[in-house]
């Protein structure tokens, strides 16, 4: 199946954005962080509720209808995996996203075991959380776009060609491989933290992926927006890169 | 207080010990000493019954009246001697004669008549008897002729004996116990005096070391061991302080920043770009410090040894080139050649992304500190039982004296070069951690064209231990440089 993205709105390209109102619930006791992931994920026209509590984020999971979680792991009151277990338990199939401040790999192992579909770990960047939710949110549809289209730029994944107005633009591997990986997030920042996990496969960042990611957008901008025409590789600065028409 | 209740216990122990190993000793000796004597006393009684035995029987006669009697009227003793008994018994079980104690022995058995010597003991009014009975001819008739001794004299010798043993043991014991006491106190002593010298040493004295009377015997061993440990401690605990000293400078200078951008911003009103700048460059920094708090959470991980490898064969001339053609990119940005001089890929049992983050960053400085349009050399070989990673540059070189310390944490050659040159001083730290980890070593050296080479050094695991280290091995291989 092609599809064929036609996008020139501002709004995200997501076509999750049109449907009913999506409803997640924010379990966290940080007021100020709770507030912060609330407010962007508003301005991804997400229906937000906070739960201030363990016992609130369970009653609340437990009796409304949520579209996704996102579950503090040290709470007061109740702990994350405690609430994550007894939801799974009574058949609560809602999809889990867990933050924390642990890091650990066996606190990570404990909670997807439990049932959680991803974890975060704070300090997180909000470009990665809301690929995440997205990623969560997709889960279970078709999604094999074979064919991506932000302006006059184009990227065909089955001839692994990129044009720019119809013109065949040279890329190496990598720097395909980061244009698609801005394609499929257009619209939306892509932190360097991202990149490196998905694009460079490295588990950590480390300096000189950083720099290898700004050398390497560099390169890859210098090549798909060529002089006379608009720019499409957006810097965000202090965040990361965004992939889309007009200025972010 | 705490060391002197310590030191006592060992003393007591050691006395108690002691006193134990002796006490046992003294029972099995004392025992084995009653039963030599019970038996000596015993024996010498039963030869005692034996010669009266004899010289009764030559003075048994037959009297006119045709009874059994002494020979010469000597009975007259016995008959007040109040430990000894005469008689004389006929075949048929009848008493003939007797003389002697007062007292009824049960008859013997022997009356029935039987021809050896038989000796007994018998119980009579309350006292133990030994008695000696055989047959004999008196004037042609066969009697049985029986001789009989009380034990109680030779039980009574036998009994102070036993209350001398008895007595006498725990009297020992106690004497013993108490010079061992003195003994192990003065032997302990001058661990008393070493303990409370170390006491007195806290983290803040830690330059401070015991006194060693003497280097050869047992406890100047020990005041010397201790020495080299708080030595060790002295060292780790420096490292310790500079680290966190270190850290806390590289938290403070982006908390400095971001602070000082929040106050200027809000300190008169600014244009949206203005803002937008401020925030950007604040996140920059946010950005940094969590990418140095991780790093440093992932390093106290290694040192506190919760981190595990997962370890499995890897192709490190692979492993090499991953790294190159990720980092490929900064080099040619500055023009430099990143040369691979990779032979046959040595395997190694080794945790590839730990160990592909060393060999990035070993060969990141390399690409940071070697000048434009130089060349970069990676460099994977084997060397007998151990694979090496070598990364050559053309920099200006390492100073021996620096040479220790390139590898510590935050550790700068030129400390101006701090945070726009690169990193915190972590990449080489990490580097350091990720080979020792694989029980590997990192080093730095001259360079074969001017710069330096780091070498890291890794064990690859012999597929054969009996074949791996005793057989001769000649690599041929020229032109190693």
């Amino acid at each position: 199946m092609i599809l064929t993205f036609a996008s020139g709105t501002r709004t995200t390209a997501s076509d999750l954005d049109n449907m009913l109102s999506v409803r997640i619930l924010v379990v966290e006791d940080e007021r100020k962080l709770a507030q912060v992931v609330a407010s962007a994920l508003q301005a991804q026209h997400y229906d937000v509720v906070i739960a201030p509590t363990g016992e609130d984020g369970f009653f609340r999971a437990n009796a409304e209808t949520f579209d996704l979680v996102l579950l503090d792991l040290m709470l007061p009151g109740r702990n994350g995996l405690e609430i994550l277990q007894t939801l799974r338990k009574r058949q609560v199939q809602t999809p889990v996203l867990i933050l924390t401040a642990r890091d650990g790999v066996d606190d990570r192992v404990l909670g997807l075991d439990l049932g959680a579909d991803d974890y975060l770990v704070k300090p997180f960047a909000l470009p990665e959380l809301l690929a995440r939710i997205r990623a969560l949110l997709r889960r279970g549809r078709v999604s094999d776009i074979l064919r991506f289209k932000v302006a006059d730029l184009e990227l065909d994944l089955v001839t692994r060609r990129a044009t720019r107005a119809d013109e065949l633009i040279d890329l190496t591997a990598r720097e395909f491989e980061l244009l698609e990986y801005l394609f499929r997030h257009q619209g939306h920042v892509v932190s360097r933290g991202m990149l490196a996990r998905e694009v460079w496969k490295e588990p950590r960042r480390a300096t000189p992926i950083d720099n290898v990611i700004d050398v390497q957008i560099t390169r890859l901008r210098k090549k798909v927006d060529v002089e006379g025409f608009q720019r499409l590789i957006h810097t965000v600065r202090g965040v990361g890169f965004i992939l889309r028409e007009g200025e972010p | 207080m705490i060391q002197r209740w310590s030191a006592a216990s060992i003393r007591a122990r050691l006395t108690g010990w002691y006193a134990l190993v002796l006490l046992a000793m003294l029972i099995v000796y004392a025992t084995a000493t009653y039963l030599a004597v019970r038996h000596e006393f015993l024996e010498q009684l039963d030869e005692q019954l034996h010669d009266e035995f004899e010289a009764a029987e030559t003075r048994l006669t037959r009297t006119s009246d045709g009874r059994i009697g002494w020979r010469e009227e000597q009975h007259h003793d016995a008959d007040h001697e109040p430990e000894r008994v005469f008689e004389v018994w006929a075949a048929t079980g009848e008493q003939l004669h007797r003389s002697g104690a007062a007292v009824t022995l049960p008859p013997t058995a022997l009356a029935a008549a039987n021809s050896s010597y038989h000796y007994e003991t018998v119980t009579a009014n309350g006292e133990r008897w030994r008695t000696l009975a055989a047959p004999v001819t008196v004037g042609g008739h066969a009697v049985v002729l029986r001789v009989s001794r009380s034990e109680e004299r030779v039980l009574g010798q036998l009994w102070e004996v036993l209350v001398v043993l008895v007595l006498g043991l725990p009297l020992i014991v106690l004497m013993a116990g108490a010079g061992g006491y003195m003994l192990a106190r003065r032997a302990l002593r001058p661990i008393d005096h070493l303990a409370s010298e170390a006491h007195r040493i806290t983290a803040e004295q830690l330059h401070q070391r015991l006194s060693v009377p003497n280097q050869r015997d047992e406890i100047g061993r020990l005041a010397s061991v201790i020495n080299d440990t708080l030595a060790r401690l002295e060292l780790s605990f420096d490292q310790l302080r500079r680290f966190t000293a270190d850290a806390s400078h590289e938290l403070r200078t982006p908390l400095a920043i971001v602070r000082g951008i929040g106050e200027a911003a809000l300190a008169e009103r600014r244009t949206p770009p203005e803002y937008e700048e401020a925030l950007g460059s604040i996140l920059e920094e946010v950005d940094r410090m969590s990418n140095l708090v991780d790093t440093l959470l992932r390093l106290s991980r290694g040192d506190a040894g919760t981190i595990r490898l997962t370890q499995e064969p890897t192709n490190l001339g692979d492993l090499a080139r991953e790294a190159a053609s990720s980092l490929g990119i900064l080099a040619e940005e500055r023009n430099q050649t990143l040369a691979l001089d990779i032979s046959d890929g040595p395997i190694a049992p080794v945790d590839r992304l730990v160990l592909r983050e060393a060999v990035t960053n070993v060969l990141d400085n390399a690409i940071k500190y070697s000048p434009k349009g130089s060349t970069v050399v990676v460099r994977v070989d084997r060397m007998g039982d151990r694979a090496v990673i070598a990364v050559a540059d053309q920099g200006p070189g390492i100073a021996p004296e620096h040479r220790d310390r390139i590898f510590d944490r935050f550790f700068r050659v030129d400390q101006s070069r701090t945070r726009n040159g690169g990193g915190a001083g972590l990449g080489l730290a990490i580097a350091k951690w990720a080979v020792e980890m694989h029980g590997g070593q990192i080093t730095v050296q001259d360079g074969p064209r001017g710069g330096s080479e780091f070498r890291i050094v890794l064990p690859i695991a012999p597929i054969d231990p009996a074949a791996s280290d005793r057989t001769p091995k000649t690599v041929p291989r020229g032109g190693s440089s």
